[in-house]
């Protein structure tokens, strides 16, 4: 740094200062050492908290990987501890994002992005849109830090190609009816192309949020819906009045039955008792049979006359004798009596 | 000149510090190093983890990160050899196992991803140029295979649109351009570990024709849930017809017989009595007939003959 003059003049040159170089070499000595091993103190623990385990490397070698609690390490850096964490849920949104979660969670506006995600072709050619959420957890930390750059990466391409994959083996009738068929076969292509990365991360679950028609179709789609509720209105329509009909004709035609079987008990039961009363009374003529055929005959007659308002005797001559019956005492049959 | 001396033994110890610092490096569990004296790689290179010596100075540590790591090609427009056009979206997983050659072919891992561009790209275009659609979005039959009774009530997409079998299907063309880029990528010191198709996408316009389909395939399955309702309907209220024929026949059909039944029980019980004296009956249901036959105020035409007119005029009575 160069001295600038100042017009001023208040510039005034450094005090000298007088110190013993012995000194001054066992000071620095001193300082040294002390600043040495304030610095090997600080750098040879570590702590590893609950959710996580530390792996150790020693001049970048990896020789342990430690469970949570207070742990010692080799000073200067030669130890070095990388903290993962293990037990925490991470996870990734698909064709959405939510921007504040809570009782009522709010997502952030659909972008051309979440579009060229959630869109995708089906084993019949059409196309759906699937929204989900991948939940994982790092459950090798060593596979996790060592095998692979950038694990996380890996969840987010082979989710995409894993989801695009399972709706590719299915119609689009199949996706949008069995999400959880999907989202397990999908979890395990998922879980199973992890592997083989070798990439220390386990799946917890795959989530299917939305999963609908594309936009322009969805109209068209609910109109199905429609029409199938429209099928079993019709359905269940005809079989109301279905319902009305059937029962009361079985009621009829059980009426009718037992009407027959009336007449059946009634007709039977008459026959049965005119044929008793034929039976005495033929009991009772064979007795006297001429008395008792004039006494049955006069009773007859009795009954019969008393409504009889005239008797016309047809003579083989062609002349009419009229008996007259209007009163008494003016018949001269009467008399006869 | 004892500080003298002091202080240049500080000095020396001081510069022999510095280059034991300079002499050593670490390989750290995940990395690859070549080490290169004035740009030209010496020996072979260290693959082993932990603490490692060189010259200091003159030799230059180049670290390679033997990890699994992404590559991500571009969206490529790609017609498929049934001719229609679609993006096609790639990834892959490479790691570096020759550090020697990955240096000396393409320095630096920016200089592999425009390599693996290349490889990958062409060998994508090769294979779904020479497929059909179908095999890149199935893997297997399933679709057609699977009876439609297990996927549910009413299947009915299927049934209009045209799928064709899949003879290749997707996982088999990403591993056709695995192979196919696998020994180029090799040349490079790189193990491509796969590549996968991540997005099949219709282009805009294609994608608009789909909709147009998806949607009048949607209102003729719907036509068709409608007219089934009313096919069911009619079916149901024509069985309600015959339903209800059946029935009132059946009981009137029954009715008849028991009344038949009764009928002829009735004449079997008369005729068993009547039989006994016939004359008799005849007499004695002729009176019953009197009885019913004649009314009020009825008019009784006789012949001279008849055993009325006897009884009445009391001829019978003298005769007898």
């Amino acid at each position: 740094m160069e001295t600038v003059q100042d017009e001023g003049g208040t510039w005034q040159p450094p005090r000298e200062i007088n110190i013993d170089p012995k000194q001054l070499v066992r000071l620095t000595g001193g300082v040294v050492v002390v600043v040495l091993l304030l610095i090997a103190a600080f750098s040879s623990w570590y702590t590893v908290e609950p959710e996580e385990k530390a792996v150790i490397l020693r001049f970048g070698r990896h020789v342990a990987t430690t469970d949570p609690g207070l742990h010692f390490k080799l000073p200067f850096g030669i130890d070095q501890a990388i903290k993962v964490p293990v037990t925490e849920v991470r996870k990734i949104e698909f064709g959405y994002g939510t921007q504040k979660a809570g009782v009522r969670t709010q997502y952030r506006d659909t972008t051309r992005e979440d579009q060229a995600t959630s869109l995708m072709l089906t084993g019949d050619l059409n196309i759906v849109d699937v929204t989900w959420v991948v939940q994982y957890q790092i459950a090798d930390p060593d596979a996790f830090l060592f095998r692979m750059r950038n694990p996380e990466q890996a969840v987010q391409d082979l989710a995409e190609t894993a989801m695009r994959s399972v709706v590719g083996d299915h119609t689009i009738d199949e996706v949008l009816r069995n999400r959880e068929t999907i989202a397990g076969l999908m979890q395990k292509e998922l879980q199973s192309g992890l592997n083989t990365y070798e990439s220390g991360i386990e799946v917890l679950t795959v989530q299917l949020k939305d999963v609908t028609p594309p936009g322009p179709v969805k109209a068209s789609f609910n109109e199905v819906n429609k029409a199938q509720q429209e099928r079993s209105r019709l359905e269940n329509e005809a079989m109301q009045e279905y319902n009305k009909v059937i029962p009361l004709a079985r009621g009829e035609a059980k009426q009718r039955v037992a009407e027959a079987e009336g007449y059946e008990l009634d007709r039977v039961n008459r026959a049965k008792g005119e044929v008793a009363r034929f039976t005495e009374l033929l009991a009772a003529y064979e007795e006297s049979p001429e008395v008792t055929r004039k006494r049955m005959y006069l009773e007859a007659i009795e009954e019969v006359l008393p409504r009889v308002r005239r008797i016309i005797v047809a003579e083989e001559g062609g002349v009419l004798k009229l008996l007259p019956l209007d009163g008494p005492g003016t018949s001269g049959a009467g008399g006869a009596r | 000149m004892k500080i003298i001396g002091a202080a240049a033994a500080a000095v020396l110890a001081f510069l022999a510090l510095v280059a034991l610092a300079a002499s050593m490096y670490t390989v750290r569990e995940f990395e690859l190093v070549v080490i290169t004296q004035f740009g030209k790689p010496v020996g072979t290179a260290v693959t082993e983890p932990g603490l490692h010596f060189r010259t200091p100075f003159v030799q230059d540590v180049n670290r390679f990160d033997k990890r699994l790591q992404e590559w991500d090609g571009d969206a490529n427009q790609i017609p498929t050899s049934d001719k229609r056009f679609i993006w096609v979206d790639t990834t892959a997983r490479w790691r570096i196992v020759d550090p020697l050659l990955f240096l000396q072919t393409v320095r630096n891992e920016i200089g592999a991803q425009a390599r693996l561009d290349d490889i990958i790209d062409s060998a994508t275009r090769d294979q779904i140029s020479a497929q059909n659609l179908v095999e890149l979005v199935r893997n297997s039959n399933r679709v057609l295979d699977v009876p439609r009774e297990e996927t549910g009530e009413d299947d009915l997409s299927l049934s209009t649109q045209e799928v064709e079998r899949v003879e290749v299907g997707r996982d088999e063309i990403a591993r056709r351009i695995l192979v196919a880029a696998v020994p180029l990528a090799t040349e490079y010191g790189i193990e491509l570990k796969d590549v996968r198709l991540k997005r099949i996408n219709y282009r805009e316009d294609v994608q608009r024709a789909v909709f147009e389909r998806m949607v009048s395939e949607r209102n003729r399955i719907a036509e068709r849930y409608r007219s089934e309702g009313q096919g069911r309907r009619a079916e149901i209220l024509g069985e309600r017809e015959r339903e209800q024929k059946r029935i009132s026949s059946d009981a009137e059909r029954e009715a008849l017989e028991i009344m038949a039944g009764a009928d002829a029980e009735a004449a079997r019980i008369y005729a068993d009595a009547y039989n006994a004296d016939a004359e008799f009956y005849a007499f004695w249901r002729t009176l019953d007939t009197y009885r019913v036959v004649v009314g009020d105020n009825h008019t009784l035409v006789l012949s001279p003959d008849s055993e009325l007119y006897r009884v009445l005029t009391g001829a019978d009575g003298r005769s007898e």
